[in-house]
């Protein structure tokens, strides 16, 4: 049975005002990246709830990648300072939860850095590509998954 | 008139018209002036909303016309606290009988499983289930009440949310627990050694064959789950336990059926819980202080008027849905969010969790703080997982711990 390479599903969050426009800048300047990643644009990093985070991940993303605007940068002056706090606190639950904090990433990317937006997305993919498929895959649980040593079946079944 | 003003009648006539739509979701929702009083309310004055108790007049006129119905109240895993809660409703505990046969109730009543089985379908009235389902008795039972029973209703944080036993689903499963629990915690270990059972210790097995007979134990699952994950569930009442106000608008609402043929709320209705959250309810004022140090309410003289979070106590209360009438932030403990989210929310960790990190300042050096300073600021919180889903995790996007097949 020959393995198929390890394709990793990414979902990347981009800001409206600075990475948003980077990664036009990227698309424009016609930079190679690896097509593993699907951008959702929020208006700012802070508007990325942990929710989104979290629903991603349960739904089978390998990895979350959210991209801002630089410090003392923020459109919304403080939007990034919140959002680089929160997802840091994110990766201490994703951690608790057992997977590779590097799952998730922050990243500031401006509008002018369509360069930096291709480097970022192609470091990603790989580090994904090198920590395997997300180990939500087969544990997800109905719980029914879980319970096949159950012996004494069930009456009503 | 300004725009500020426009939008503040704006949102006052929406208020005023929610109600109705309110009254009509529960059978015993809080009368149309209390509702009207509270959405007059202004902004950030100190005037708390309270959750009403439901008025249940005098005694029960006896038993119903059709004769008595059938009640069942049944505990799965849970720690009783429940049970006892249905006690809380004082004197009218004792009328009940008037109007209903208890016909299970395992922590008070004598009705057996057996009792149960011969009963035809859709018999019981109302089921009560408490607790989560963990185990094989447990979806048993559960699955047989479901069977017996018109309406059941999801009693308790454990039962709506997972509650505390969800807990269990951050650890490896069912044979981590049980190696843990018989062979690590320190009592235990020494029962094993003293009994000279230290090289192959006694663990619970599912069946055992004696003399006389097989013997057999419920098996434990990997994966505890919540009772809507098992069984259709007609009502939710969140609560650890569940206040005596929130009994007593179930209690309501099944007497104005029973003895007046009231409608019911529409099914899946939360009963017990209001549309906002709990800090609706607290009467601490707010400052909207930034944390600078987390502390714990044993570590400082909590100020009885300001708001916990400004004293730097995490609480839980702005993630959480109200109906509590703030019974424990009053009394100066933080909200541990028992409650669960507010309606329009399905993660009440997350939640909780943005609401929380957002609250640490923007210090002078963040535009140049590298990302370890700021896992170093956000590692104040301890256990943040278990914090923040404390009881919500059963039903939380992922309800238990993975495993990475890589560990680097």
């Amino acid at each position: 049975m020959a393995e198929k390479e390890f394709e990793p599903l990414i979902v990347t969050f981009c800001c409206n005002w600075c990475s948003y426009a980077g990664a036009d800048g990227a698309g424009v300047a016609r930079l190679q990246m690896p097509p593993n990643f699907r951008i959702i644009r929020t208006m700012c990093s802070a508007r990325v709830d942990p929710e989104f985070v979290l629903r991603a991940l349960s739904k089978g993303a390998d990895g979350v990648i959210i991209l801002g605007c630089h410090p003392a940068d923020c459109h919304y002056i403080g939007g990034n300072y919140r959002a680089r706090r929160r997802i840091a606190l994110l990766r201490l639950v994703l951690e608790q939860y057992g997977f590779d904090p590097k799952r998730l990433r922050l990243e500031w990317v401006s509008a002018s850095e369509g360069e930096k937006f291709q480097k970022t997305m192609v470091s990603f993919v790989d580090q994904i590509k090198e920590l395997g498929p997300s180990p939500v895959h087969d544990e997800l649980t109905t719980a029914e998954e879980h319970n096949d040593d159950v012996k004494s079946p069930v009456k009503e079944e | 008139m300004s725009f500020f003003d426009r939008f503040k009648k704006k949102k006052k006539n929406e208020e005023t018209a929610a109600p109705k739509a309110e009254a009509k979701k529960e059978a015993a929702a809080a009368p149309a002036a209390a509702a009207k009083e509270a959405a007059a309310t202004p902004v950030g004055a100190k005037n708390p909303t309270t959750y009403p108790t439901a008025d249940l007049g005098t005694l029960l006129p006896g038993a119903p016309k059709n004769g008595k119905i059938n009640l069942a109240i049944y505990w799965a895993a849970a720690c009783g606290g429940c049970d006892v809660s249905i006690l809380d409703t004082n004197e009218r505990v004792l009328t009940i009988g008037d109007m209903a046969n208890i016909v299970m109730w395992p922590i008070a009543a004598d009705g057996k499983e057996k009792d149960i089985e011969a009963m035809p379908d859709k018999s019981i009235t109302v089921s009560l289930i408490n607790g989560a389902v963990r185990n094989t008795e447990n979806e048993h039972m559960v699955k047989l009440l479901r069977q017996k029973s018109l309406l059941v209703v999801c009693y308790g944080t454990c039962a709506c949310f997972g509650g505390t036993p969800a807990l269990a689903n951050l650890t490896g499963g069912k044979d981590d627990i049980l190696n843990y629990v018989y062979t690590k915690t320190p009592t235990s270990a020494n029962f094993q050694k003293d009994c000279g059972h230290a090289d192959k210790p006694v663990v619970p097995v599912n069946e055992y064959k004696a003399p006389e007979g097989v013997l057999t134990l419920p098996v434990l699952y990997d994966t505890v789950k919540t009772l809507d994950q098992v069984i259709d569930v007609d009502y939710y009442i969140p609560g650890c336990p569940p206040l005596q106000e929130s009994i007593s608008q179930l209690l309501k609402a099944v007497v104005d059926f029973v003895y007046n043929g009231v409608a019911l709320p529409p099914k899946g209705a939360e009963i017990g819980v209001t549309e906002k959250c709990l800090c609706d309810e607290c009467p601490r004022t707010k400052e909207y202080k930034r944390i600078t140090k987390i502390v714990e309410p044993y570590q400082i003289d909590v100020d009885p008027d300001k708001c916990l979070m400004d004293q730097g106590i995490l609480c839980l209360g702005p993630a959480t849905v109200g109906g509590c009438n703030a019974r424990c932030t009053i009394v100066g403990q933080p909200c541990r969010g028992c409650y669960g989210p507010t309606h329009l929310v399905q993660e009440h960790g997350s939640s909780a969790l943005s609401a929380i990190a957002s609250l640490f300042p923007v210090l002078d050096d963040d535009p140049t703080m590298d990302e370890e300073k700021v896992i170093e600021i956000m590692s104040q919180i301890k256990d943040p997982l278990g914090y923040f889903y404390a009881f919500t995790l059963g039903k939380s996007l992922l309800n238990r711990s993975v495993k990475e097949e890589k560990t680097a």
